[in-house]
Formats: C-alpha cells, structure tokens, sequence
C-alpha cells in the first residue's frame, strides 16, 4: 500500500519533470523556428563585446554590464526606500490617527490604481522640476512610491497576524508603542513578511527597466539601443533576460537562507 | 485570617459604564473601592462583564462614563497618567501571554530595562530573584514554548511583579490549565496575598477565594449583584442570582 503509494508520488514526479522538460525544449524550438522562418542570423560571437573587453590587460566594462550597474543601483537604493516607505504606511495605517490613516490611504490609492509607467512620467515631468531633482532620483523616488505601497500591505498582514494577546501584555508592562514594535511585535512578525517581501524585491529588479523611459541608461535601455544599432535583437534580449534571471535566483536564494537562519535561532 | 491590616483606599472606581462598539453593555454605572493589601475576587457567570472590568482599570478598554482613580491618579485621556497607572498595576492572563521570541529571562527583564530604565545587571538579578520565587529559576534561559502551562503562567507572574507593581490583577489565571498544575499556580497566588499585595481575581477557584479573598463581588450583566466577606458571602448569600449561581458552581 504504502509503496504504492510513494511509486505514485515517483512516478508523478517524473511526469512532471518530462512535463518540464518538453514545454521548454518545445519553446526553444519554436523560437529557434520562428527566428529561421525571419531569415534570423545568429551572431552570438558579436555579444561578449558588449558585455565587456579588455584593453592594454585592463577589463573594460561594455554597455551591458555599465548598464546593470545603474540596475544595480536603482534596485539596491529603491529596495531600502520601499521597506521603508512600506514599514512607515503600515505604521500609519495601524496608528489611532486619523490624519495618519487618511494619508495613508490617499498614498495607496493612488500608487496602487495607476499605472507605474504612468508614476514614473508623473515623478519626472511634474514633480522632479518642482523638488528640482535628477532622473535617476526621480526614477528611484517613483519606483519606491509604487513598490513601497505593496510592500506596507505585506507588513501589515504581518503586524495583525501577531497574537493580540502580545500587545495587551506589553501595553500592560508600561512598553510605549515604539518599544512594543520594535521589541515584541516585528520580531514576531519578521517570519511572515520575509518571504513576501523577497518577492517585492525580485519585482523590485524587473520594474527597475521601466525607468528608461525617462532615458535612463540602465541595463534594459542600452540593450534597446544595441539591439536597434546591431539587429542582435534576440541574442542581445536573451542575455539580458539570462542576467535578470540569475540576479532574481540568487536573490531568493540569499533569503531563504536567511529565512531558514532565523527560524533556527528562535 | 483577620488580623489583616489594610491601608487607604488605592482604587476607586466610580459609577463607571462600558458599552461596546458591536452595542454590547458590558459595565453599568459599577462602582467599588478597593483598599491597599485587600484581596478582592471577582465572580460571575461568562459574559458578565469581569474581563472587562479589569482591562478598564488599567486602560486596556476605555471607559464611556465614571472615573477611576488608582494610587491618586486619575485615568483619563492624559498620556502621562495612563502610563504612570500601567506601570503599578500588573496583570496575569488567562493564556499568559508571554513573548514566545524571547527566553524566559529576556521576557522579565525587558520592560524592566525599557520601563524602569534598569541596568542589564540589576533586572537580571532581580528576575532571577522572582524566578527563585515562583519556584523555576532553572528555566531561566529556555523559551516559553518549552514550558508547560502552569510554569508559563508562573513566569508571567514572575514578569508582572518584575515592574514592582502596586496592584495586581489576575483574569482567569488558572482557566487554561491542566489540573495538576492549578495547585502551583494558586499557591503563588497566595504567597503574594500573604505578602500583603494587593489583589483583583477573576476566578472560578472558590476554595481560593474562600481562603484568600477578604472581599468578594458577584456580578452579572455588568452590574454588581451582591457583595460581602468571604465567610458572609459563602456562607449567608443574599440574593436569589447568587444562591443560584453558587448553587450551580460549588
Ligand atoms: N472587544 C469586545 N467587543 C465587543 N464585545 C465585547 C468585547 N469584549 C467583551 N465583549 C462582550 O462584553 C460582555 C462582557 O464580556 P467579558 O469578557 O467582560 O465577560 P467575562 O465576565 O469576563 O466572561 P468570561 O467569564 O466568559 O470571561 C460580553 O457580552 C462580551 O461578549
Ligand atoms: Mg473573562
């Protein structure tokens, strides 16, 4: 019975991994096709160039890889104000403040029911001029202001799945709510906002190519100019679809390491 | 048992009324004043309104009329006020409410440094002094998880009386546990009373209020039905409501 049972499980295993397997060979071909049927000529040798060369023994920095810097930039610095923006609404949100709730909700309604290319136009031709900031803070600023509204919905749910029975106790110690925050309820919370909020930053990366619309050189704008200078369209686009696929893998991977740590320690 | 010798008055509750959000009248024009080292226990059937009358007393629920005062401080909207009365009055849950992410010893020592502003030092040794008191110091460094029921709720006794509090108040202490650890938790209990700590039970033990309490109050629907001394209470109730619910609870 029981061997059956777990032959079952194998063998579905198995099924789903040709499943797999089929579905992505099949996408390949089909690509491959689809490229031959447009008289495609690959040219994968002309990519490395643009990813980087060496000159007098010295590496050198191709497009590609200047424009994942700015990526990497925008991402790392959007991140920070995102759990930020989202902790401080999530805060507001909770609070016994009218004012802060009503300002609160205004934010998320707003971020939430328009369009983030929309946002990011908004940021740069209304308000950097008036705030009398560059395009890449106003694309980090826009880009925060967006995510940062998820990421309080992630914190909230959090915060209110931790047993009301902590707050009366803390309270009733004399603990301010500052201190009850900080050292009864987030810790608590952390263990169910981690894993959601990973998958903030990973929407984090991809959304961050949305800002070369306000012609910032990050990594996806340059590969547009590439593309369009070269007609390396498809190699050029798989590279860096390959490169925002790595950067999201080991995001998640460094945070479920952490998860696992900190589950351990408690 | 009567050679107690109780102070002024530390609490005085004055015709105060609790009506909920959803319309429930939990607390009707209640009033009652509660002398230092008095023990006073707290009785009614479920839904009468005791929970609620101990989590208006130290602000955990807002009251809508009356007043209460506690050690001469008013209860109001005034932040200052209602901190001040947190800090003397402890309170001990029915589930405990310890914090599961910290040790046993972290759990009494917190408030101790964040509140009272006590050195590491000084509010470890002081937790470890109540700890030795509740009879479980060599749980010191676990986490509540690991405990059983009644030592749970003996080290949140334990975290109560770390902020030196001037009252303290017990909902239902030994509801949530199993029988066998009943007895440890009331005889902790007890030492404090003896101790002359001043006390509000909400219990269904009546052996303990009848050995310990010096006052008991019997409520129902929010309102006070009758109260008296243990021994007349027990003994000569007055009201049909409490011949009844004694009736159905001894
Ligand atoms: N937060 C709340 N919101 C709405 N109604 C409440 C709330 N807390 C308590 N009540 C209601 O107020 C009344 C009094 O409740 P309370 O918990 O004070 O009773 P109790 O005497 O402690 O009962 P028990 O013996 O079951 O603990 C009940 O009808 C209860 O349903
Ligand atoms: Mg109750």
């Amino acid at each position: 019975m029981r061997s059956s049972i777990l032959l079952f499980c194998k063998r579905h295993h198995l099924l789903d991994i040709s499943a797999y397997l089929v579905l992505m060979v099949g996408g390949i071909l089909l690509l491959l096709k689809g490229a031959e049927d447009q008289g495609y000529y690959w040219q994968w040798f002309r990519i490395p160039k643009f990813l980087y060369h060496f000159e007098d023994g010295r590496f050198i920095a191709g497009p590609i890889l200047e424009g994942l810097k700015i990526t990497l930039n925008i991402t790392w610095i959007s991140l920070i104000l995102t759990y930020i923006i989202g902790l401080v609404t999530a805060l507001m949100r909770l609070s016994n403040s009218l004012l802060a709730r009503g300002v609160a909700r205004t934010y998320l309604e707003i971020t939430r029911n328009t369009p983030l290319l929309v946002q990011i136009f908004f940021m740069y031709f209304v308000i950097a001029p008036i705030l009398d900031i560059d395009r890449f803070t106003a694309g980090v600023l826009a880009l925060s202001l967006f995510e940062g509204s998820y990421a309080s919905e992630i914190y909230r749910a959090g915060i209110v799945a931790v047993n009301k029975g902590q707050w009366e106790a803390s309270y009733t110690l004399g603990l301010g709510t500052y201190q009850n925050y900080r050292y009864i309820i987030l810790p608590q919370a952390i263990r169910r906002i981690l894993p959601p909020l990973t998958s903030q930053a990973i929407s984090l990366i991809k959304d961050s190519s949305l800002v070369s619309v306000i012609a910032i050189y990050e990594m996806t704008m340059n590969a547009n100019e590439i593309a369009s200078e070269t007609f390396l369209v498809f190699e050029i686009f798989f590279t860096i679809a390959a490169i925002y696929l790595a950067l999201a893998i080991t995001l998640s991977q460094v945070v479920a390491y952490f998860e696992k740590r900190y589950r351990v320690v408690s | 048992m009567s050679a107690k010798q109780f102070g002024d008055y530390i609490i005085r509750v004055d015709s105060i009324g609790k009506t909920f959000d959803n319309g429930v009248v939990a607390l009707k024009n209640f009033s009652t004043n509660i002398r230092r080292s008095e023990v006073v226990v707290l009785i009614g059937p479920s839904g009468s309104g005791k929970s609620t009358f101990l989590r208006c007393l130290n602000g955990l629920e807002e009251i809508d009329t009356g007043s209460i005062i506690v050690d001469g401080i008013l209860l109001d909207d005034n932040k200052k006020n209602r901190l001040e009365i947190r800090k003397e009055v402890g309170m001990v849950f029915q589930h405990f409410n310890l914090f599961p992410h910290l040790s046993v010893l972290k759990n009494i020592t917190l408030a101790q440094m964040l509140v009272r502003k006590k050195s590491k030092g000084e509010a470890e040794d002081e937790a470890m002094q109540l700890l030795q008191k509740v009879n479980i110091a060599e749980k010191a460094n676990v986490f509540p998880s690991q405990l059983s029921g009644g030592q749970q709720q003996r080290v949140a006794i334990a975290r109560a009386l770390a902020m030196k509090p001037k009252v303290m108040m017990f909902d239902e202490a030994t509801s949530a546990l199993d029988p066998e650890m009943i007895g440890e938790v009331l005889e902790v209990m007890k030492n404090l009373a003896n101790e002359g700590m001043t006390m509000v039970v909400v219990t269904h033990e009546m052996g303990f209020a009848k050995e310990v309490s010096d006052w008991v109050i019997f409520m129902e629907d929010g309102m006070k039905v009758e109260e008296g001394t243990a021994d007349h209470f027990f003994s000569d109730p007055k009201m049909d409501r409490t011949k009844l619910f004694l009736s159905q609870i001894l």
